[in-house]
């Protein structure tokens, strides 16, 4: 849907408004006749949410404790926390007989449900064999603690998304992201690793004040249908996926510095020898033609640390007592980075989980199948280590 | 919430719940062409700026290191102890109450050790998951204790051949990687032509691994036998294994190879190779070069500490690793014995 047009009224309110902080750099060669030629730059723009509440703050020294007496209160710090994961936990809940029967849990809606996604940690990568004698590289991911912080409904995204929040989209293209302008989705906040309170500061532990939870490392959000829904203080755990079910990770590629332009953009550079005068590794022309040089041209410069998303990526082995997910292939970014994991939104993955719906909105106690779940669980395809190959003749 | 900006006279419903600010008219430009950067929440951080010419700039967050989507080690050990999903240390501290844990697990489990890279790439759940996933390999064939320069014989399964099982003899010239990604690669003349046939050593497609000779070499790996002569890696089909005895050390091959004249595949003088025969070696180098290899056999990386941390395993992480093992032999060997 084409974008209306902005009103002049608009712009003298965003004038007059306090956004001193907020500033036009020219745009990228525009190829629409709709595209805008200003977009607006301001400090935060590339920081993680919520970027207006301080996670870290310097450590106090208390000169007044013993050091016996600093570590005994941090480990009544820690205890409080564990207390406080395991009573929200699903364990937790279903062993309650104070507990009301669950509600009715919602039933998978083809093309219409997309549920919420998990958090992971990266941990390395372990090689295994299919049946058929072929190799496949599995990503160790692990499902920390994480708990639902907030749903916002597609309704208020308007309201979420403020203007603190401002996307250079919003100003430079005519067209907004299809979940802001569809508003077919809502945000569902979830929180992961939780940890002791004296890393973080007041605010950030307020944030998690209010659901009820002890604070958390870090905050994640995820596209979800409002009939996939969780409430806050929900419990997401490790069989929210199940071995063969394909997934999408989204995470923050590998940091590999500056670069020239040979690494970071595949460009042929210069003849090694034969006369060549100091021209090896370098750009060349600018194409510039008179003008100036157009915003976007592909130059050295920071490679890597981009959100980038690995689709359609099958869970091929699930471990319990370590809490792991082994998905086939390779994910952006280094071990101990967090990761984010989802259906995946291939059309061929969405076809065969309406024939075979996972559990919705998440897993929950009650699914466990009887006897619980082994310790590792392998896709059938794949051959564990304590076998032996045998090839079809 | 910042409050919303006030709308001038008009009927524009402006209301940001609903709609949203795109798009800017060049007419406004000049309300922000020229403003410092300064944000409105004294909360936030102030960005970091850089002097140029243009002005006051900001450096971009991966400039500053600010965002860092990692857990640092302090914080995956404080996740795993409040969490309880850590690495399980219940093997190692077994093997701590034994006696030491005898040489020979450290001859037999080689590729056991933890790869040597930064540690910002190793992960200890993930190096246990390795060892276990070695050892339950081991339940299945055996493979034996065997080092570079050793004589080997490979069955691997392939459907093409008549019996299902291709059958490949030939010297250990090379032997890498750690954990399940360890490989060895085998070099034999089959039809007065060279082979060199490189085997995953814990692809479930081998059937077994026979050792004929049990030998050690004064290299690391023996490439230079490329470009000797095909005498020294002929080894016969047909060879019968000789009887070796655990408990011996391993006997070392001392034999130096004469290399055949240039050109060769690689500069083998400056690699510290003993397993040449140096003096015809530098027979065939001119004065330069041979001074070179002599000053880098000089063996200065022997003072370098550096060079010698960042190309050892850290001792406590190899103790770990082998302690880790050799409870897991134990229990290996009690299930062969249970099997027969």
């Amino acid at each position: 849907a084409s974008a209306p047009a902005l009103s002049s009224q608009l712009i003298v309110a965003m004038a007059t408004a306090p956004h001193t902080w907020l500033r036009l750099v020219p745009s990228c060669r525009s190829y629409s006749k709709a595209t805008r030629l200003y977009k607006i730059d301001y400090p935060w723009k590339d920081e993680p949410k919520p970027h207006w509440v301080r996670q870290f703050e310097a450590r106090r020294v208390d000169a007044d404790l013993t050091p016996e007496n600093r570590d005994w209160l941090r480990q009544w710090r820690l205890q409080r926390v564990r207390d406080a994961v395991a009573s929200s936990s699903e364990a937790a809940a279903a062993a309650s007989p104070l507990k009301e029967p669950p509600a009715a849990r919602p039933l998978w809606t083809p093309r219409v449900s997309q549920r919420c996604g998990l958090v992971g940690i990266k941990l390395g990568i372990l090689p295994m064999w299919y049946r058929n004698g072929q190799k496949v590289h599995t990503t160790v991911v692990q499902i920390p603690d994480q708990r639902v912080l907030r749903w916002v409904p597609p309704e208020d995204l308007g309201n979420y998304a403020s203007l603190r929040e401002m996307r250079p989209y919003r100003l430079n293209q005519s067209f907004l992201p299809r979940w802001l302008t569809q508003q077919r989705w809502g945000l569902q906040l979830v929180g992961a690793v939780p940890a002791d309170p004296a890393n973080f500061t007041a605010q950030w532990c307020g944030i998690f004040k209010a659901a009820g939870l002890p604070p958390m490392r870090k905050i994640s959000r995820f596209l979800v249908s409002p009939d996939a829904a969780l409430q806050p203080g929900a419990c997401l755990g490790l069989h929210h996926f199940r071995v063969g079910d394909c997934v999408d990770v989204v995470a923050r590629t590998v940091n590999r510095g500056f670069q020239g332009v040979m690494e970071r953009h595949l460009m042929e550079g210069g003849p090694a020898a034969h006369g060549s005068t100091k021209f090896h590794r370098k750009m060349g022309s600018a194409a510039g033609g008179g003008g100036p040089i157009y915003r976007g041209k592909r130059m050295p410069g920071v490679m890597g640390n981009r959100f980038r998303a690995a689709r359609s990526l099958p869970v091929l082995r699930v471990n319990t007592k370590h809490r792991l997910l082994f998905i086939k292939g390779f994910t952006p970014g280094p071990p101990h980075s967090y990761c984010q994991i989802m259906d995946s939104w291939m059309l061929d993955v969405r076809r065969s989980l309406d024939a075979n719906p996972p559990p919705m909105p998440t897993y929950f106690a009650e699914d466990a199948p009887e006897g619980g779940y082994p310790e590792d669980v392998y896709h059938p395809d794949l051959l564990p280590y304590d076998q032996p190959l045998e090839l079809p003749d | 919430m910042p409050p919303a900006p006030s709308a001038a006279a008009g009927s524009c419903a402006l209301s940001l719940g609903s709609r949203f600010l795109f798009g800017c008219r060049v007419t406004a430009a000049h309300r922000f062409a020229a403003s410092p950067v300064q944000p409105p929440s004294p909360l936030h951080q102030q960005p970091h700026l850089q002097p140029c010419r243009q002005g006051r700039r900001w450096l971009r967050p991966e400039l500053r290191g600010v965002y860092k989507p990692r857990l640092s080690p302090e914080a995956m050990k404080e996740f795993w102890r409040l969490s309880g999903i850590g690495p399980d240390h219940s093997r190692a501290k077994a093997a701590d109450q034994q006696a030491e844990v005898p040489p020979e697990i450290k001859r037999l489990y080689q590729e056991a050790l933890p790869p040597i890279v930064s540690q910002d790439y190793r992960d200890p759940i993930v190096e246990s998951l390795h060892r276990a996933e070695m050892m339950r390999r081991r339940r299945v064939i055996n493979i034996p204790e065997f080092h570079v320069g050793s004589i080997l014989a490979v069955s691997v399964m392939d459907k093409h051949a008549p019996n299902k099982v291709n059958r490949f003899v030939g010297l250990c010239i090379l032997r890498r990687h750690t954990g399940l990604f360890t490989t060895f690669t085998l070099r034999n003349m089959v039809d007065q032509v060279c082979v060199q046939i490189e085997y995953e050593l814990y692809s479930p497609s081998i059937v077994s691994i026979q050792l004929l000779k049990l030998e050690r070499r004064l290299d690391d790996n023996l490439l230079y036998l490329m470009d000797a002569p095909h005498s020294h890696c002929t080894i016969p089909f047909d060879m019968v294994p000789e009887p070796y005895s655990r408990n011996d050390p391993v006997p070392v091959n001392r034999e130096r190879v004469r290399l055949n004249p240039p050109p060769w595949m690689c500069k083998w003088h400056l690699h510290g190779y003993q397993g040449i025969d140096l003096e015809h070696l530098y027979s065939y180098l001119s004065d330069k070069d041979v001074a070179k290899a002599i000053e880098f056999s000089k063996a200065y990386k022997r003072y370098d500490l550096l060079d010698q941390y960042l190309n050892r395993v850290p001792v406590p992480d190899a103790d770990y690793a082998f302690k880790d093992i050799f409870i897991q032999h134990q229990e290996l060997l009690q299930h062969q014995q249970q099997q027969q």
